[in-house]
């Protein structure tokens, strides 16, 4: 089956991970409405330029379009919603997660400590209705869209409020904007790695109605039964489609315009303490039966400079044998290499830890526990929990000895079902693992680790080798939450419903 | 009230069967416990405790004391008692995923059962039929079930460790002792309060509290 989506009505950066398409830089703006009918002829006037899904093409063939300068997308929180006057009835249709917003979740998402919402980026007091994204193939091209969004902020005149209150790199607290970016290697080319050294965004979920599926879908989609993949149901992360439980998602407010190829987004900003992080690599890797950057693959389940799975390069002998496998494969076989593995020849989690960011992330069927057909298919547990990422760096590390700073990444996880699929991750997998056997015990890069009650994991060693297992203790916390909330992301169609006042779920 | 005790939630379903379709289900059962098979799933899911299912005959309704009246029941009942970590919606869905035909199973001769997928019917059924738990004790409330089991093992280890090996020469004492914890490797998890199970329970908690200082 296959399942045609509406691209021109879905907003792109749903579909597309723009970092892909060359877009190096972004710009994050978030404002406040506070008049109803100025506000929504302020959406009216951005929905003019709201970057679609429909896919590029070099040339300007029949069906697509060139790739642009920048791409503009716009968003909303419940409250923003509220502002912008759409009717009761469809105001109640809205899951609670999204009513109460980020910061009143902050005890489901172990937000605490450095990462309570009393330590965030100033803009976060304010009352945040808006969000928009500017991503860009250079910086001026961001700058030329962003000064035609402050024109039409001007010409709301004071009905929409540009927010001010971004932490910036020569420590301001008030900058007007979250600027991001990818990081560039020492010659200058841009690289796909975050602060800490990892390459990122390699795994995405593949589901029904996104183009090139069979080239994607090797360890992205769902694990069936007979070991092939198959792209998630597209209702996993578009509302009104019909998703893994064979319904249409329940989250959709009314009217069906209103919710149909709209989705969820979660809007983190992730500050990294790289300083610690590179103390504790060190430190850690003097005990470790291998190299510092097999401890490193170790915790994130990938090697940082090439992204090899470490369940197929478990050691530093065999990563040298698949980084010579990598540098032969063609692209598609690249590809293949980097995604398409499963943890079954790891049940122990000898190679890859159960505490890896990425097995703690997508399980891949791991959680049959090597039990033979324990559940319908492998991916019973996992298919209903996977969301797909958003996001680029940002700031710069001037001293890698040190965690002060503005540096970091912008995270955005975007879901049908932020409860059920974003907010279970975190909660579930990342900062606690009963699914895993390992009690409290917390994913090592994102956890909330705490001084007071010191986490540590446990890498197993081969079964029945008699080596015992590695253990890291007194993790510190290396991620840091300094702001965010949860938005809504409108189709197209339900821009120009929502701008024209004409929303009505009667 | 409330269903969850620590990392411990207890769920009480009670659904009515047409009584002369009782011996069906009985048949059913008596197969899924001959079949391990049968129930591989579940005890796999490791964030359940247990679950039991009891048919109670319509004639067989327990009375407090002989004066009590008998009721006249048209319906027989069938009684689902689970104890299980993690939330209600994570445990109505992990069974709903994991093991579908299992539960249809069981279920399907009760009375306007839906079957287990698509999910929002089921839940609604479970939810409807469910008796909240007035009275919930749990002896340990910072230990998941499989907490239990890994404490368990690790406690007999131990001691049989310590019969074996304590007085063996200083090398092969360790050598005995990392074989030990690669044996052990996968119980080592910490035991830590639980993540909040519902912002609900969590206010009640808090409340409570507050009412204990005040």
């Amino acid at each position: 089956m296959t399942h045609k989506l509406d691209l021109t009505d879905i907003q792109g950066n749903i579909i597309k991970a723009y970092g892909r398409y060359n877009f190096q830089k972004a710009r994050y703006l978030f404002l406040r409405i506070d008049d109803g009918n100025k506000g929504r002829k302020f959406v009216g006037a951005i929905t003019t330029k709201v970057t679609s899904a429909v896919p590029w093409d070099k040339q300007d063939t029949e069906g697509t379009s060139a790739v642009p300068q920048a791409t503009t997308n716009i968003a909303f929180t419940f409250d923003g919603l509220q502002a912008l006057e759409i009717p009761t009835a469809s105001q109640r249709g809205f899951p609670d997660d999204f009513i109460m917003g980020m910061s009143k979740r902050k005890d489901i998402l172990g937000d605490d400590g450095p990462s309570d919402p009393a330590n965030w980026d100033k803009v976060w007091k304010e009352k945040v209705h808006v969000w928009i994204s500017i991503n860009g193939q250079s910086i001026d091209a961001v700058k030329k869209r962003y000064e035609w969004i402050l024109e039409q902020v001007e010409a709301s005149k004071g009905g929409v409020v540009l927010l001010t209150g971004h932490r910036g790199e020569k420590g301001e607290d008030n900058l007007p904007y979250q600027d991001a970016s990818v990081l560039y290697d020492a010659t200058g080319m841009p690289t796909s790695k975050e602060h800490f050294g990892y390459t990122d965004g390699i795994g995405d979920p593949v589901f029904e109605g996104q183009t090139n599926v069979p080239a994607r879908v090797l360890g992205r989609g769902k694990l069936m039964r007979d070991g092939t993949w198959h792209p998630l149901a597209t209702g996993e992360f578009l509302l009104g489609h019909v998703d893994e439980a064979m319904e249409y998602p329940k989250t959709a407010p009314k009217p069906w315009l209103l919710a149909h190829n709209g989705t969820y987004m979660v809007y983190r900003k992730l500050h990294e303490n790289v300083g610690t992080f590179n103390r504790f690599l060190e430190e850690q890797s003097k005990s470790f039966d291998g190299s510092a950057e097999m401890l490193a693959a170790k915790f994130a389940g990938r090697w940082r400079n090439n992204g090899a799975p470490i369940v197929h390069a478990p050691d530093d002998a065999s990563k040298i044998e698949w980084d010579q496998r990598y540098a032969a494969a063609d692209e598609a076989g690249k590809r293949r290499m980097l995604t398409d593995f499963t943890y079954n020849e790891d049940i122990h989690g000898a190679k890859c830890p159960y505490s890896a960011h990425l097995r703690r992330i997508n399980p891949r069927g791991s959680l049959e526990f090597g039990v033979k057909d324990a559940y319908d298919t492998p991916g019973a547990l996992v298919n209903r929990r996977r969301i797909l990422r958003r996001g680029l760096p940002y700031g710069e590390v001037k001293d890698s000895t040190r965690d002060d700073g503005n540096h970091g990444i912008i995270f955005m996880a975007l879901n049908a079902d932020i409860q059920r699929q974003f907010e279970f991750v975190q909660q579930q997998w990342i900062n606690y693992a009963n699914d895993f056997k390992e009690g409290n015990d917390k994913e090592v890069l994102l956890g909330n680790h705490d001084a007071k009650n010191p986490s540590k994991v446990v890498f197993s060693a081969e079964p029945g080798s008699g080596k015992p297992p590695h253990f890291v203790s007194n993790i510190p916390r290396l991620v840091e939450t300094r702001g965010g909330d949860y938005f809504f992301i409108p189709s197209i169609t339900a821009l120009k419903a929502i701008a024209a006042g004409i929303v009505d779920p009667t | 009230m409330s269903n969850i005790a620590g990392k411990a939630y207890a769920m009480n379903v009670i659904t009515p069967i047409r009584w002369y379709m009782v011996w069906i289900n009985r048949l059913i059962f008596k197969i899924a416990l001959s079949n391990p098979s049968t129930l591989k799933g579940l005890i796999t899911l490791s964030l359940i405790h247990y679950a039991r299912w009891v048919i109670i005959p319509r004639d067989s309704f327990p009375r407090l004391d002989p004066s009590q009246p008998k009721e006249e029941l048209n319906y027989s009942y069938m009684l689902f008692f689970s104890n299980f970590n993690g939330s209600w919606d994570q445990y109505v869905d992990s069974f709903t995923f994991a093991i579908p035909s299992g539960l249809d199973l069981f279920w399907k001769w009760n009375v306007r059962y839906p079957k287990s997928v698509p999910l929002t019917p089921f839940h609604d059924y479970i939810r409807h039929n469910q008796i909240d738990t007035a009275h919930y004790y749990n002896a340990y409330p910072m230990a998941a079930s499989n907490d239990v089991k890994s404490a368990k093992i690790v406690k007999k280890a131990l001691i049989d460790f310590n019969a074996t090996s304590a007085d063996k020469a200083p090398e092969d004492f360790l050598n005995d002792y990392n074989k030990l914890l690669n044996n052990l490797q996968h119980h080592f998890g910490d035991m830590r309060p639980t993540p909040i199970v519902s912002l609900s329970a969590d206010a009640v908690r808090k409340r409570h509290l507050q009412s204990q200082i005040d």
